[in-house]
């Protein structure tokens, strides 16, 4: 049943357009090329993030756009099933379920921008990309955490969806994305570890960049922050469910 | 033996409501069109039991408060105070046409709210024969469904409840869909199911259906259980609730 959720949502997006898949690589290449443009070409040797700068921006580009869609969706999701949850046998968080899921496969198709990113600039990782698919299981149990959690307050008080864009925002911002973990003076570095973004984009540049991930208590941080919010969202799920059935 | 139990069952639902009014205060949020949320009870203490093998018509009431009723049997919502149990699993026909993807083809649909009323892939298999032959969709079932009329949208809904086989129906609004002969089939249909011994609860506004397939009514006023009697027994006491509401008016 979910298999058959997820295709109907990938075959959505990809029949609208001409170009179809492909525009899940072109989307995040477009960004990556943008941001590459501005940080590494016209700024020049600020020495912001490590080196090669294209490969290292589409590392981490990737999962966010990831984080970005699921998340976003999640606030809407409950509203725009409101006609199917009237009538449906099926688990409430099985909505929530699928929008992450449905982000992740494309996601996933994206991968090949890394691929592309590494031939251009031809830095190859070492043993330790192992740690790629770990940090996506993370990311997706971290996903369904906020998801759930977003998804039931947004139907409680749909005020929630715009204060939700503007904390996306700032995440972009706020987690080294742009910049490397390192490029955090070392004072405000346990503070940047409360997000449970940076140690997951840790995990995922580890395998290129060794020295990115810089303290196991730091990551330890991160990822307990991840499992706070799957617990609050799976919390909050519960608590809400009449009233979610109620209103969406 | 009673196979849906509702006990002591109370539900309030959120309306929003348009700020009206003519004060200065909140001025501005008026004239953006913002609304105000209200609470208003839906259903109030409601009891009753309903019997294997009885059909039974909700009369009265607001469409709101008779649709909650059905959602609350089928447990696709849950009640603010009291239980509902229920003995056997509820196919709810609340609004299924709504669940169809205009982008998918009808094949896919059937695929997809099938699904979400809890058939697997298999399942599914094994009925799209008996639900196209019933739906008389044959000829387009790998075209998308598009802009299909609402007929048709209800007719497909129709025929996947209907291929469900299932012991007990909560029916919201739908009985009176497509044209005659669809219409007469799934009469027919539904006749067939309560020889076997099929449960029904039926929400409609026309009172030929209750008339037709009900043998027990239950009249609410103010989402208040006010009687549980026969079908023209309710649909007299609507009657007059309703003129007694005109003559207030005049």
């Amino acid at each position: 049943m979910l298999r058959m959720l997820v295709l109907r949502d990938l075959q959505r997006q990809y029949t609208k357009f001409r170009l179809g898949y492909l525009w899940s690589l072109l989307e995040p290449l477009g960004m990556a090329l943008v941001l590459w443009l501005v940080f590494s070409v016209l700024l020049g040797e600020r020495a912001l993030g490590l080196q090669p700068y294209l490969l290292f921006l589409s590392v981490a580009i990737l999962p966010w756009w990831w984080f970005l869609k699921s998340v976003q969706a999640s606030t809407k999701i409950f509203r725009r099933m409101r006609g199917e949850i009237a009538f449906s046998g099926l688990p409430l968080q099985i909505w929530v379920f699928r929008t992450v899921i449905s982000s992740m496969v494309e996601f996933i198709f994206s991968l090949p921008v890394i691929v592309i990113a590494m031939a251009v600039t031809g830095f190859l990782p070492g043993p330790l990309i192992v740690l790629f698919p770990v940090a996506i299981a993370l990311q997706f149990l971290l996903l369904y955490g906020i998801g759930l959690l977003v998804a039931s307050l947004s139907v409680v008080a749909p005020d929630v969806t715009r204060v939700v864009k503007i904390i996306l925002r700032a995440m972009f911002y706020l987690s080294p994305i742009l910049y490397s973990i390192s490029n955090i003076p070392a004072s405000v570095q346990p503070i940047a570890a409360l997000n449970p973004l940076v140690g997951i984009l840790g995990l995922y540049r580890i395998g290129w960049w060794p020295e990115e991930q810089t303290s196991a208590w730091a990551l330890v941080t991160s990822l307990s922050v991840a499992a706070g919010f799957l617990i609050a969202g799976l919390i909050t799920f519960k608590r809400l469910k009449p009233r979610i059935l109620k209103e969406a | 033996m009673s196979i849906l139990e509702f006990s002591h069952v109370s539900l309030t639902m959120s309306q929003t409501k348009r700020r009206t009014g003519t004060g200065k205060s909140k001025r501005l949020r008026r004239f953006a069109g913002e609304t105000k949320r209200q609470v208003i009870p839906v259903v109030n203490d409601l009891s009753f039991s309903v019997q294997a093998g009885q059909s039974i018509a909700l009369v009265g009431g607001k469409a709101l408060a008779r649709t909650s009723i059905l959602r609350l049997a089928a447990g696709t919502l849950i009640p603010d105070s009291g239980t509902v149990t229920r003995s056997e699993p509820i196919v709810p026909m609340i609004g299924i046409a709504r669940g169809f993807g205009r982008g998918y083809t009808v094949r896919q649909n059937i695929y997809l709210v099938g699904g979400i009323l809890g058939l697997t892939p298999d399942q599914v298999e094994q009925r799209i024969p008996q639900i196209t032959e019933f739906a008389d969709l044959k000829s387009i079932l790998d075209r998308h469904l598009g802009a299909a009329p609402a007929s048709t949208r209800q007719k497909l809904a129709w025929s996947i409840a209907m291929s469900l086989d299932a012991r007990f129906y909560a029916v919201d609004q739908t009985l009176v869909v497509g044209e005659r002969d669809f219409r007469q089939k799934c009469w027919t249909h539904v006749d067939q199911l309560r020889e076997q011994g099929a449960t029904f609860i039926i929400s409609a506004d026309n009172s030929k259906v209750y008339r037709r397939f009900c043998d027990r009514a239950l009249y609410f006023s103010h989402g208040k259980l006010e009687a549980d009697t026969t079908v023209a027994a309710a649909l007299a006491l609507a009657r007059k609730a309703r003129h007694a509401a005109r003559d207030s008016e005049d």
